[in-house]
């Protein structure tokens, strides 16, 4: 191992031992008080245990408990968080597909032809910037279901960088190819299939990488509202029953799924990468 | 004798911004011929034109007049008869060298099977002396070694009339020499007819039949045909001593330095007629003194 690379591990070390020394510190256990109650006290609830922000060490206990049998299954309230997950990721995939399903040709056709760009240019703009939330009640309206309207707020989150990335990858192809395409005399497929697609592949992946970003984000959110299964509502859940060590477990596990699906997309795209 | 490739009155104006029926001439009255076989090169300064007039023989661009008219057909639009060598090579970077090759070949000769695509790419690759490195992408070759890959994706096709935009440019003096020579070569064993920008003098001595040369852009015209009276297969070291190497070499020189920019002068002001043009000019053999040289 190179003096550089164990300076970087010692670092992380240091930065993960700190915050969980001053996570400590400043959170408390939120024991029930010992001291003597009065009558009133006692029916107010102040000898039990109080909601409180759990300090690291509580979180990791129950990872350790959630971990070691996350698909467990008591009833519509009471999921292992494997199972809650796997509802997102389910989720997020079927809407996300949809989407490139549908962007990745949309934008080859759009990136080849700049009647179709220009035309569609207006109506790009306005859609991408709505919050992919504000679809919610006009999706269940006409949906009528909640699971259905919560992957449909994916693919419409997911569908704008996809669609964007792919027709600005294909519009950026070097002339040079090209004109080597037109010179061997290729058809429009096979220009399409041959040159085109592997020359804006790594940018199609970078759309592929955002959408992904942000259909993680989404989901939270989006099963927040609709309820049911799912992290988002796991987390909301937690939260009404006041159970904060829960929710601060189910927030780190957002984000290590969330990392893994991005280190999923980005190793795949390392396939279509090339070098000039 | 009926020309192999006949180009007449070829002229590119581009419109002028903000201005209605205004146009820019880079190029006009631009006339000339090719015989099968042989290697033209053509220089002049830069923005003169000579790339789209090349760009114009590939069908790659149309010019605004004229007509280029290759084995009796019209050129219209590329075409596999009509390689062409780009300047910066224009490999394909995701596939490796022999895929490169391999994907030219597969689309000029279709009723080949997988193996007679690999048996004809690696022969050629091994025409450039590239056999060691078929399984590399273009990234990890040299400058010199891409331009190679290039000719050999070129020569694979076997066109009827192969196009060089300055293919050694971007290549250093020694490299450059090297690939030249691998060219002269090539082109004695397979009487490839070859039309070739370059702004080499030296370079164009070595490998024409005849250079063109044009006079300064705008309204740019080709304005001579000079023929390089040298016996070939030539060679780098002996050329030199042809007698007729300096008398051509001093003449381009002289052509444009001088010549190119007074003949551009003339044309703008209409003091010059250039419906003959171009003019041949040759520097024959004088036998007593090629003797002397001997």
């Amino acid at each position: 191992m190179s003096k550089e690379r164990i300076q970087t591990i010692t670092l992380s070390l240091v930065i993960l031992f700190v915050s969980f020394v001053v996570g400590e510190i400043v959170t408390n256990t939120g024991n029930a008080s010992t001291k003597e109650l009065t009558e009133y006290e006692k029916l107010m609830g102040l000898g039990e245990p109080q909601a409180h922000v759990p300090g690291p060490s509580e979180v990791l206990k129950l990872a350790v408990k959630e971990l070691s049998n996350p698909f467990y299954d008591n009833g519509s309230n009471d999921k292992g968080i494997g199972t809650q997950l796997f509802y997102s990721i389910l989720r997020v995939m079927a809407g996300y597909f949809l989407a490139v399903l549908i962007a990745i040709p949309l934008g080859f056709l759009t990136g080849m032809s700049p009647i179709f760009y220009n035309a569609l240019q207006p109506y790009i703009q306005v859609l991408k910037p709505i919050s992919p939330l504000a679809w919610m009640p006009l999706a269940l309206f006409v949906i009528k279901d909640s699971i259905l309207s919560s992957v449909f707020v994916i693919f419409i989150c997911s569908i704008w960088p996809i669609l964007i990335n792919t027709a600005f990858g294909v519009m950026s192809v070097k002339k040079d190819w090209l004109n080597v395409s037109r010179t061997l005399e290729m058809g429009t497929l096979e220009t399409a299939f041959k040159v085109i697609l592997p020359a804006a592949l790594p940018t199609i992946f970078t759309g592929l990488r955002i959408s992904m970003g942000i259909s993680w984000l989404v989901i939270v959110a989006a099963e927040m509202l609709v309820g049911g299964t799912g992290i988002g509502y796991y987390v909301w859940n937690e939260w009404n029953n006041l159970d904060l060590t829960s929710v601060v477990f189910s927030i780190f596990m957002i984000g290590i799924v969330g990392m893994g699906l991005d280190l999923l997309i980005a190793q795949a795209s390392k396939y279509f990468m090339y070098q000039e | 004798m009926k020309k192999f490739l006949e180009v007449y009155d070829l002229a590119k104006k581009y419109p002028v911004k903000g201005e209605k029926n205004k146009y820019i001439t880079i190029f006009e009255n631009v006339t000339f011929s090719m015989q099968k076989g042989e290697f033209v090169c053509i220089i002049g300064h830069s923005g003169c034109g000579k790339s789209t007039i090349l760009n114009n023989l590939a069908g790659l661009d149309a010019p605004t007049s004229g007509n280029i008219i290759m084995d009796n057909k019209n050129v219209k639009k590329p075409s596999l008869e009509r390689g062409v060598i780009f300047q910066n090579h224009s490999l394909l970077p995701w596939l490796s060298v022999l895929k490169n090759i391999k994907m030219a070949i597969a689309c000029k000769f279709k009723d080949l099977d997988k193996e007679g695509i690999e048996k004809r790419a690696l022969h050629f690759l091994e025409m450039v002396e590239l056999t060691d490195a078929v399984n590399k992408l273009p990234h990890e070759l040299s400058g010199g070694m891409k331009q190679r890959v290039g000719i050999a994706r070129a020569f694979a096709l076997s066109p009827e009339l192969l196009l060089m935009d300055e293919p050694f440019g971007a290549l250093d003096a020694l490299t450059r020499g090297k690939i030249q020579d691998k060219l002269v070569e090539i082109c004695d064993k397979t009487k490839q007819t070859i039309f070739m920008i370059t702004h080499d003098i030296d370079e164009a001595i070595l490998l024409a039949d005849r250079i063109l040369l044009m006079s300064n852009g705008p309204e740019a015209r080709v304005v001579e045909s000079v023929e390089i009276n040298i016996p070939k297969p030539r060679n780098r070291a002996e050329i030199v001593k042809h007698q007729n190497y300096y008398r051509i070499r001093n003449y381009l020189v002289d052509f444009l330095v001088n010549k190119s920019s007074k003949i551009a002068k003339d044309i703008q002001n209409k003091n010059i007629d250039d419906s003959r043009m171009p003019y041949t000019i040759s520097f024959p053999n004088d036998e007593n003194t090629e003797k002397l040289a001997i």
